[in-house]
C-alpha cells in the first residue's frame, strides 16, 4: 500500500515538473493530465483501503471487506470535469497553433504581452 | 431586517434547490429558444435576489443535506446572503449593459450557467461540491471570456484554465486527506485533518481567489478581458474561492490567523502595484487583489465588504471600458464628460472609504475589533487605496462631449443605487471619530498622490506574471503554507 501511494505521488510530481519544465504548450497540457491521473489514482487507492470487494447488495452474506464507494463515486465527477477542461484547452491550443505553429509558451507570451 | 423576518420553521432547502435547478434549465432552454434568453437571464438574476432575501431574513443559519451525510451539503446564512446578493446585482448590471449589443444566445446561456454555478459555490458546505462548482465556474468563465475569439483573448483564457485546473488538482489531494480522516467532505473536517490537507486546500482556493503569490494570474486576465467580462470576473467570479477561504477561516483560531495573515500580505502587495499602475484596467485588477485581502482580514465582516467591492469594481470596470483611453497620462490631458466623471467619483470615494456610500461602513466594520498589528497594516492599505483612486478623482470633468449609452446608465444606476441603499446595513458607523478618520484617510491619500505618487515614474517588475513563473510560484506558496502551518 505504501509503495503504491509513493508511486502515485511520484506521478503527481512528475506531472507538476513537466508543467514547469516543458517549453511547449501542448506538452504542458499533457503534463497537467499526467498530474490529474495521479490524483484520480490516489482516490481509487484511498477507496481500496478498507477492502477490494465491489459494494453491491446481494442475497449472500459476504465476509470479505468491501471498498469504500464514496471516493470512487465523487472522483467520477472529477474525471469528467478534467476531461472537459482538457478538451476545451486543446481546442484553444488548435486555434492558437494557426498563428504560433511552434506553440512555444515563451514566444506566445511575448507576442500577447500587454 | 426584523420587519420581514421569516418564521423559524420555514424550510429554505426546497427553494434553494429549485432556484438552482430551474436556473440551469433556463440556461439550456434559452440557448434553444434564443428569443427568450434576455428575459430568462433577468428572471434568473431576480430569483437569486430572492434567495439572498431568504438568507437575510432567516433567523438562523440553515444546513441541509441533499442525499445523505456523504452527499451534497448546503448552508444558507447571512454570509452567503451577501455573496448571493453581489452575484445577483453584478450579473444584472452586466446583462443590462450587454442587452442591446447583439451578442448571441450562447453568450447569455453561458452567463446564466456562470451565475448559477457561482450560486452553488456560495451555497455549498462541503469540499467536493465546492470543487465541482469552482470548476464549472472556470469553464463557463473561459467560454464567456473567449467569446470575441481573438487569439490574444484565447491565450488569456487558456492561461487562466491551465493555472486554475492545476491548483484544483492540489486541492483535490487535500480533500482526499480530509475525507480519509473524517469520512466526510464537510468543511468542519478540516480541523481534524493533517496539516498537509490545509496547505493543499488553501493553495487551490488561494489561486482561485487571486490571493498573494499564487494568484498573480489575476491582473492580466481581469485587465485584458472584454469590458463586461472584466466587470463580472472582478465583481463576483474571484469571490467564489474567497468564500471557501472565509468558511475555513471561521473554523478555528489557527486557521483564522492563517487567513488573516494571507489577507494582510495580499492587501499591502496589491495596493503597492495598484498605486504605481499606469493603465486604468490594470490598476483596477491589482486593486481587486488588494481588496480580496481586506475581505480575508476580517472574515466576520467579509460578506458586506465583498458586496460593496463587487458593486464598486464592476461599475468602475464598465466605466473604464468606455473612457477614451486606458492610459492615465492621456486621460489626465483630455477632459472627461461629466456623465462619466460623476459616477467615477462616487465609486472611487466609496471604495476609498469616504462617508455616505456603503464602502465607508464596510471599512469601518472590517477594522472594528481587529488586533493592532492587523488594524495598522490595513489602515496603511486603506491610505494606498485612497492614493490609487485619486487618479480617477482628479481627472478634469467637462460638460460637453460624449453622451451615455443607455445600457451603461441603467447598469450604473443598479450598482450605485445598491451602494447608496447599503448605507442602512451598519448605520451605527456614523460617529464623529469614524467620520473624522475616514476623511483623514482620504485626505492623506489625496495629498500623497499630489505630492509624491503623481511624480513617480517607478515601474514595478511584471516578470512574475509569466506562465512558467506563475506555476513555479504555486510550489513556492505551497512551501510557505507548509512552513506556516508546521511552525
Amino acid at each position: 500500500m505504501v509503495a503504491l501511494e509513493a508511486c502515485i505521488f511520484v506521478t503527481v510530481i512528475i506531472g507538476f515538473l513537466g508543467l514547469i519544465y516543458k517549453p511547449n504548450l501542448f506538452m504542458k497540457i499533457i503534463a497537467m493530465d499526467v498530474m490529474g491521473t495521479g490524483v484520480i489514482a490516489y482516490y481509487c487507492l484511498m477507496a481500496a483501503r478498507t477492502g477490494f470487494l465491489t459494494p453491491i447488495v446481494t442475497d449472500k452474506e459476504s465476509t470479505i471487506p468491501y471498498a469504500d464507494p464514496v471516493p470512487q463515486a465523487v472522483i467520477l465527477t472529477a474525471i469528467v470535469i478534467g476531461l472537459s477542461i482538457q478538451a476545451l484547452m486543446l481546442v484553444a491550443t488548435m486555434k492558437l497553433a494557426r498563428e504560433n505553429p511552434t506553440l512555444e509558451v515563451k514566444a506566445i507570451e511575448k507576442q500577447y504581452w500587454p | 431586517m426584523t420587519l420581514f423576518a421569516v418564521s423559524a420553521e420555514f424550510n429554505a432547502a426546497p427553494w434553494a434547490t429549485v432556484v438552482i435547478c430551474l436556473a440551469l434549465m433556463a440556461g439550456f432552454t434559452g440557448y434553444l429558444l434564443p428569443a427568450t434568453i434576455h428575459f430568462l437571464t433577468l428572471a434568473v438574476c431576480l430569483s437569486t435576489g430572492f434567495l439572498a432575501y431568504l438568507a437575510f431574513s432567516l433567523p438562523e443559519a440553515q444546513f441541509w443535506y441533499l442525499l445523505d451525510s456523504f452527499g451534497v451539503a448546503f448552508q444558507l446564512d447571512a454570509l452567503s446572503g451577501y455573496f448571493l446578493l453581489t452575484n445577483a446585482l453584478v450579473t444584472l448590471a452586466v446583462l443590462v449593459y450587454c442587452w442591446n449589443t447583439g451578442r448571441s444566445a450562447f453568450f447569455y446561456a453561458q452567463l446564466i450557467i456562470l451565475h448559477t454555478s457561482l450560486n452553488s459555490a456560495f451555497l455549498c458546505a462541503d469540499f467536493m461540491s465546492l470543487y465541482v462548482a469552482l470548476e464549472v465556474v472556470a469553464i463557463a468563465a473561459f467560454c464567456l471570456m473567449t467569446y470575441p475569439r481573438e487569439p490574444r483573448i484565447i491565450w488569456l483564457g487558456l492561461r487562466y484554465l491551465l493555472l486554475s485546473n492545476t491548483a484544483m488538482l492540489f486541492y483535490l489531494i487535500g480533500v482526499a486527506l480530509v475525507y480519509s480522516n473524517s469520512q466526510s467532505f464537510a468543511f468542519s473536517g478540516l480541523t481534524q485533518a493533517p496539516p498537509e490537507a490545509t496547505a493543499l486546500i488553501f493553495l487551490g482556493l488561494l489561486t482561485k481567489g487571486g490571493i498573494f503569490l499564487a494568484g498573480l494570474w489575476l491582473p492580466q486576465t481581469h485587465g485584458e478581458a472584454a469590458t463586461p467580462m472584466s466587470a463580472l470576473m472582478s465583481g463576483v467570479v474571484v469571490k467564489a474561492g474567497i468564500l471557501g477561504l472565509l468558511r475555513c477561516g471561521l473554523l478555528s483560531d489557527q486557521l483564522l490567523l492563517l487567513v488573516q495573515g494571507l489577507g494582510v500580505a495580499t492587501a499591502l502587495f496589491g495596493v503597492a502595484y495598484a498605486m504605481l499602475a499606469k493603465d486604468t484596467k490594470r490598476m483596477l485588477a491589482f486593486h481587486t487583489v488588494s481588496q480580496m485581502g481586506f475581505v480575508l482580514a476580517a472574515p466576520v465582516a467579509g460578506g458586506f465588504y465583498a458586496l460593496t467591492h463587487g458593486l464598486v469594481k464592476s461599475s468602475l470596470f464598465l466605466l473604464a471600458g468606455n473612457l477614451p483611453s486606458r492610459d492615465f497620462k492621456i486621460l489626465q490631458k483630455t477632459p472627461i464628460a461629466a456623465g462619466f466623471w460623476v459616477p467615477l467619483l462616487l465609486a472611487s470615494s466609496s471604495i476609498a472609504g469616504f462617508p455616505l456610500l456603503a464602502g465607508f461602513e464596510a471599512k469601518t466594520l472590517t477594522l472594528k475589533g481587529l488586533p493592532p498589528w492587523l488594524a495598522i497594516a490595513l489602515n496603511i492599505a486603506a491610505v494606498g487605496t485612497a492614493i490609487s483612486f485619486s487618479k480617477f478623482v482628479f481627472l478634469k470633468p467637462t460638460f460637453v462631449g460624449k453622451t451615455y449609452p443607455l445600457g451603461l446608465g441603467i447598469a450604473l444606476a443598479v450598482l450605485l443605487g445598491g451602494l447608496a441603499v447599503g448605507n442602512v446595513v451598519y448605520w451605527q458607523a456614523f460617529t464623529a471619530s469614524n467620520l473624522l478618520k475616514a476623511t483623514l484617510t482620504c485626505g492623506v491619500g489625496a495629498g500623497l498622490y499630489w505630492g509624491v505618487v503623481k511624480r513617480l515614474t517607478l515601474k514595478l517588475p511584471d516578470g512574475g506574471e509569466q506562465v512558467d513563473h506563475l506555476i513555479g510560484m504555486m510550489s513556492i506558496s505551497l512551501t510557505i503554507l507548509f512552513a506556516w502551518i508546521l511552525v
